[in-house]
């Protein structure tokens, strides 16, 4: 059994993407859960953003639009939200959580990322919901996961980066650990949200059952471990972080207009790397193999930087891939903004936001070649869905909806 | 068609993951945890780079035993709960015997350049004439198409440089860092997931199937969508700002008692700052102008960086993170490879699983790194310890694609399929504590086998 929602409640914009047909109620204020729910949005799921009459708590993080602090200027919250509408929905009252149960029976999917328990204490948990709609996939993101001693704690980018052991192995060793830049840890918590999301459809599409699906940040970082974890139970060690001194070879290095690095293995021998950096030193023997090298680093990283110096980047990158090397370059935002791969696989949408204007902004995730992904609509503005949902969906007269509003319901 | 009807929510679905190194091979094993059949597929001269050792993990008791290959760390995390068969695929039976695989699975996992697969005749087009409603997944460096990188060979190390995440990582002052280990791997490895799982999805209601084209380029470019916007809209070029926060203030990572033991705490708003005062034990730094707005605890980042050092440097870390968290700031301890096999909260949660090996196989049993999602009512589980090299060659080939018994002799004796490799060498071993005198390990517990009572070898 398969549940089947009316199309009064979200009409669907067009018959696209694997998600076809999937509906799903969007609570979350942040970037991880919103995230997941972006994804689910972006591959064919019509997805409903429920925020508080403020607006969710995104709406209020930079960057923004030509540093504008204005709600609706977030591009943070505009990249997170593509494809979505927006409700709003108070559930601190009765009438916004009579609302929210209103809803379950039409959805499949609930995303959200408060306190584990928060929304149970309001009547609203998964226990609650699944006896609305038995089929209903429920998927709770948050920084410590639902259960354990420190589910209740307080997360932030910083501690899910030192608690998912990533921090232990990233800078130098005579210096503290060092954070991944950015918030990749939020991305990893949506990006999970949303497999495990895809995942438990299929099985309700086959078995009318749905789940609560209770993902963890922290073990999302964690789980990006595999060798500094598994070194404990096959030999009792732990990893370190690098050397300060002798250790840059395969981390970024300086050439002439930026930074380059390099990897051995792949298709090229170290014959071809040592080539390519056209010093015949390197075809000595204390360079050949990855013990020696490791032995002699602070000699590697002197001639390497010194060969490199005068070269630039995009000549060096271009150049490695010819011998088939693995090789990268440090790009920038802007350059990554230009990116010729990146257009050829169709990375970027332009947007039309009404408060915000035209933008191009970062869309598919990957390139599918039955449903490939969609851009449908920007990111909503708060409450932009109200009398779509609330009048022509759950059938409330014009003069509920303004007596919902007067008392902060919506 | 397959259709899944058990508990997990991949039972009766098979997978054939041809695919090497970690990020579409980890995705097979987390497929495996959901109940898939996957059926791990190597070329007898081409082993999986994972089983080499090396960077990407260790020998099991450092000890190469009769079979090397088949006891590194990361093999076995990667490839738990999979099948193991073997193909040479540059001779025509060995991809006859592929496309007879292909023909009975409901996903095709590879990573293979784009010419490669063309030639043997196993691009899309090719494989959609073997089973119609296939599910190919393809990972590669920068994506299929006629974009300027598609033929690069790319792997995760250094294209954490190339999609932009080394450029805004890196200490206050200092030039672009890596972070972890091969990042986008897993990236591209929950990517697959996700686009499996709708893929199925829309299969099981439409009867059709597609191929799902992944560059891991993309992935990871995603991850830094806010910095792209704002140099798009505002010609800001992102900063590296080390431990500290975009906005909130202070934030960092601060020494704390022990060797190597470090604590992070982030606060955010004026009642976090007062709170951390209180449990400082020292409430008048509250109103010391410097520190007490938002923007002056920005402007002052590093005295009060100072300030908290001095505090944590003596105390336990999970004490700190305790105290603070009782008052509601986030902070947490630097954990590591052996912390979070000791943590209450990761044990509470299971979040490492054993897996047992049989006798002959002299592993023992082992942790690994489950997944970090929990179902409901879909308890998942590793299903079972990583197979040695063609463990099922006979399963996968005579009894299910019913190939007679001489004619598996002949596959044997011809070296298209094998138990052992025909090329690679074992990464060096070094002893730990050699290991450790060069840095190479960081610290070493002898009796790590009785401390986390893993059952015997």
């Amino acid at each position: 059994m398969f549940v089947l929602t009316t199309d009064a409640v979200f009409p669907s914009p067009m018959p696209h993407g694997p998600l076809d047909g999937v509906k799903v109620l969007d609570l979350s204020e942040d970037i991880a859960g919103s995230f997941c729910a972006r994804l689910l949005a972006d591959y064919g799921a019509d997805v409903l953003k429920l925020e508080p009459p403020v607006g969710a708590a995104l709406r209020r993080m930079p960057p923004f639009f030509r540093d504008d602090p204005h709600p609706e200027k977030s591009l943070f919250f505009l990249a997170m939200n593509l494809n979505k509408k927006s409700a709003t929905i108070n559930l601190k009252t009765a009438a916004g959580r009579e609302l929210f149960r209103d809803l379950i029976p039409h959805v499949d999917v609930v995303v959200e990322s408060y306190r584990p328990g928060y929304l149970a204490d309001l009547g609203l948990g998964y226990a609650d919901l699944e006896t609305i709609n038995p089929g209903l996939v429920m998927t709770s993101i948050t920084p410590f996961g639902q259960t354990g001693p420190y589910s209740q704690y307080a997360g932030e980018e910083i501690v899910n980066y030192a608690m998912g052991l990533i921090m232990s192995i990233s800078g130098l060793q005579d210096r503290e650990p060092l954070k991944h830049g950015g918030f990749q840890a939020q991305y990893e918590g949506g990006l999970n949200g949303a497999a495990a999301t895809a995942m438990a459809l299929f099985m309700q599409g086959n078995t009318g059952k749905g789940q609560h699906i209770d993902v963890s940040i922290t073990e999302c970082v964690a789980s990006t471990m595999m060798a500094t974890q598994t070194m404990y139970p096959f030999i009792g060690a732990t990893q370190p972080r690098r050397r300060a001194s002798g250790s840059n070879f395969g981390h970024p290095m300086a050439c002439e207009d930026g930074w380059i690095i390099v990897q051995t293995g792949g298709g090229a021998t170290w014959e071809t790397i040592a080539n390519f950096f056209r010093d015949p030193r390197l075809h000595e023997e204390r360079f050949t193999d990855t013990a020696e090298r490791n032995r002699n680093g602070e000699e590697l990283d002197r001639i390497v930087l010194e060969s490199i110096s005068e070269r630039g980047k995009w000549e060096l990158f271009t150049e490695a891939a010819t011998s088939r090397m693995l090789f990268g370059l440090v790009q920038t935002p802007s350059e990554l903004a230009e990116c010729p791969q990146l257009e050829s696989r169709d990375f970027y949408r332009e947007v039309d936001h009404p408060v915000i204007g035209k933008i191009r902004v970062p869309a598919a995730l990957f390139n599918l070649s039955l449903t490939p992904y969609q851009y449908t609509m920007p990111a909503p503005t708060l409450g932009q869905h109200n009398r779509e949902i609330y009048l022509d969906g759950l059938g409330l007269t014009p003069r509920d909806l303004t007596v919902l509003r007067q008392t902060d319901a919506i | 068609m397959t259709t899944a009807k058990g508990k997990l929510p991949l039972e009766g679905i098979r997978v054939l993951d041809s695919t090497y190194v970690f990020a579409l091979p980890y995705a097979g094993g987390l497929l495996a945890d959901m109940g898939a059949e996957v059926i791990k597929v190597e070329g007898p001269g081409r082993p999986d780079v994972t089983r080499t050792g090396g960077y990407s993990g260790v020998f099991a008791e450092n000890d190469l035993g009769e079979d090397w290959w088949n006891r590194p760390s990361t093999y076995n995390l990667i490839h738990r709960g999979k099948q193991s068969i073997t193909l040479d695929m540059t001779d025509e039976r060995g991809r006859d015997l592929f496309r007879e695989l292909v023909s009975v699975s409901d996903v095709v996992m590879e990573n293979f350049t784009p010419r490669v697969m063309r030639s043997w005749g196993l691009d899309y087009p090719n494989m959609r004439k073997l089973r119609p409603d296939v599910i190919l997944v393809s990972n590669t460096g920068y994506g299929h198409g006629d974009g300027p990188y598609s033929g690069y060979p790319a792997q995760a190390t250094t294209q954490e440089a190339t999609h932009g995440h080394c450029w805004v990582t890196g200490y206050v002052g200092g030039g672009p860092a890596k972070a972890g280990a091969s990042f986008v791997d897993f990236l591209s490895t929950w990517t697959a997931l996700f686009a499996i799982g709708a893929a199925l999805r829309y299969r099981a209601r439409t009867g059709l199937g597609q191929w799902v084209d992944m560059g891991m380029y993309q992935s990871g470019v995603m991850f830094l969508s806010e910095y792209i916007l704002d140099a798009i809209a505002n010609g800001r070029e992102g900063d590296r700002i080390g431990n500290r926060h975009p906005w909130r203030a202070p934030q960092g990572c601060y020494p704390a008692a022990g060797q190597d033991n470090w604590i992070t705490l982030s606060v955010g708003d004026d009642a976090q700052w007062r709170a951390l005062c209180r449990v400082m034990g020292q409430p008048e730094l509250a109103s010391d102008e410097r520190f007490r707005s938002l923007l002056g605890r920005r402007e002052n980042h590093d005295a009060l960086d100072e300030i908290i050092a001095a505090w944590t440097a003596t105390r336990d870390r999970y004490d700190t993170m305790h105290a603070l968290q009782a008052e509601g700031i986030p902070s947490g301890p630097v954990l590591t490879g052996r912390d979070v096999h000791y943590d209450p909260h990761y044990r509470s949660r299971n979040f490492l699983e054993r897996a047992k090996y049989s006798p002959e196989r002299k592993l023992g049993e082992r942790m690994f790194l489950s997944r970090p999602y929990k179902f409901s009512k879909s308890p998942l589980h590793i299903q079972g310890p990583s197979p040695a090299f063609g463990e099922h060659n006979g399963l996968a080939l005579k009894e299910l694609l019913g190939v007679p018994d001489e004619q598996y002799r002949q596959l044997v004796e011809d070296v298209i399929i094998t138990t052992v490799p025909t090329t690679g060498e074992p990464s060096p071993v070094v002893p730990q504590p050699e290991a450790l005198e060069r840095g190479i390990i960081a610290a070493w517990d002898a009796d790590y086998r009785e401390r986390l009572d893993l059952d015997s070898l």
